[in-house]
């Protein structure tokens, strides 16, 4: 009976503070920038919804080489990415670029800033029901940047430039932990 | 008592669940101004063009309707579509449609506007918007972004100018689609659709 306390116990508390995590990457795929992986409006939504076996809080970024304040912002993604291990935070950065770029411009601006999250490109004829699809809030203004909490739940969104602090408070919170 | 205290456990750790969703709900943080919903109608405003020379809205307005679209120089959506709004402005100037273009960014000063212009060949007329004060009033925080003004004054489109940067992809012409309705006299079926480009440069 005191084990089974204990289990539930730790259970419980454990999936609030985000220990009981483990290491998946979603079926997003490589952390490494070479390997970008190109999706339609079907792979958005597989990575919204997420593996319920995955305890990991969610960030995404939505960003573009030719969008100034998403190339303003990258360096401080990439600072994020290298002190949140992908055990403990699922991050996913989704380049809106044209696919003609997944091979050259993209590879080469996540190249510039030794970025090793996992990276995808958003291959849609119409942004519009991918935008939709991610928050009715969100008018299409990039950067946009989501994170959800274990249950999917957004607990912090910000359209345009983020705030590095604003986003680290956001992310400990949600793992559970100061980083 | 065991079993008093597994449920008072239970109990105590679902709390620290429900807090903690309480906690964690969502901040939507956007620091730009939101537009005007559509029906609203567009106040008059004065703008110079990129040689100096001020128009107002009401000069500019097309018999049946007028469309203002904020647009870049330096933003490859925006410049994707120029041979698009050029061919806009040309098919419905015919129509009585008037197309007005409106360059907000404070990183394109005016003499980059109109050697852009000239370059790209862009006739229709392009207003300087310093200070960002009209895209500010109308909410425009994208290039290119689209608004379409009937002959009452009021705001009756606001969005993309179609769904794709690649003319070979486009599906839905929406801007000329809500033209076409209104010169047919009928309601605009979708009034707003989602712009998609890059942001505008404001001043800080």
């Amino acid at each position: 009976m005191r084990l089974s306390i204990l289990f539930v116990t730790l259970l419980i508390v454990g999936s609030v503070a985000g220990i009981v995590a483990p290491a998946q990457l979603n079926g997003v795929g490589s952390v490494r920038a070479a390997d970008i992986r190109e999706i339609n409006l079907d792979g958005l939504k597989k990575i919204l919804q997420r593996d319920p076996k995955d305890t990991r809080p969610l960030l995404i970024n939505f960003w573009a080489t030719w969008c100034d304040p998403c190339r303003e912002e990258f360096p401080d993604l990439v600072k994020i990415d290298a002190d949140y291990t992908a055990a403990r935070l699922n991050f996913v950065a989704v380049s809106l670029d044209e696919v003609a770029d997944i091979k050259t411009a993209v590879p080469k601006f996540l190249k510039e800033m030794k970025a090793a999250m996992p990276v995808v490109l958003l291959n849609v004829n119409d942004p519009e029901p991918a935008i939709k699809v991610v928050d009715a809030a969100w008018d299409g203004q990039l950067p946009a940047t989501f994170l959800y909490d274990k249950d999917g739940h957004v607990v912090f969104r910000h359209f345009g430039r983020i705030k590095p602090d604003e986003l680290r408070a956001a992310i400990d919170k949600a793992v559970g932990s100061k980083q | 008592m065991k079993k008093q205290y597994a449920v008072t456990l239970v109990l105590a750790s679902l709390v620290i669940i429900a807090l903690a969703a309480v906690a964690g709900s969502g901040s939507s943080v956007s620091d730009l101004p939101a537009p005007p919903a559509i029906g609203t109608v567009i106040d008059d405003f004065k703008l110079p063009d990129f040689d100096g020379k001020e128009h107002s809205l009401n000069s500019l307005k097309g018999a049946k309707g007028t469309v203002v679209i904020f647009i870049a120089t330096k933003c490859p959506v925006s410049n994707a579509y120029n041979d698009r709004m050029e061919k806009l402005a040309e098919d419905y100037k015919a129509k009585g449609v008037n197309v007005v273009g409106i360059n907000s960014n404070n990183t394109e000063p005016s003499a980059e506007v109109k050697s852009h212009a000239a370059e790209k060949h862009l006739t229709f007329t392009i207003l300087k918007d310093d200070g960002n004060k009209i895209a500010d009033r109308l909410g425009a925080n994208h290039t290119p972004e689209a608004y379409v003004i009937d002959t009452g004054g009021k705001l009756v489109y606001h969005g993309r100018i179609d769904n794709a940067q690649n003319p070979a992809n486009i599906t839905s012409s929406d801007l000329r689609e809500a033209l076409d309705e209104i010169l047919a006299g009928k309601p605009i079926q979708k009034t707003t659709s989602v712009a998609f480009g890059c942001s505008i440069k404001r001043v800080s």
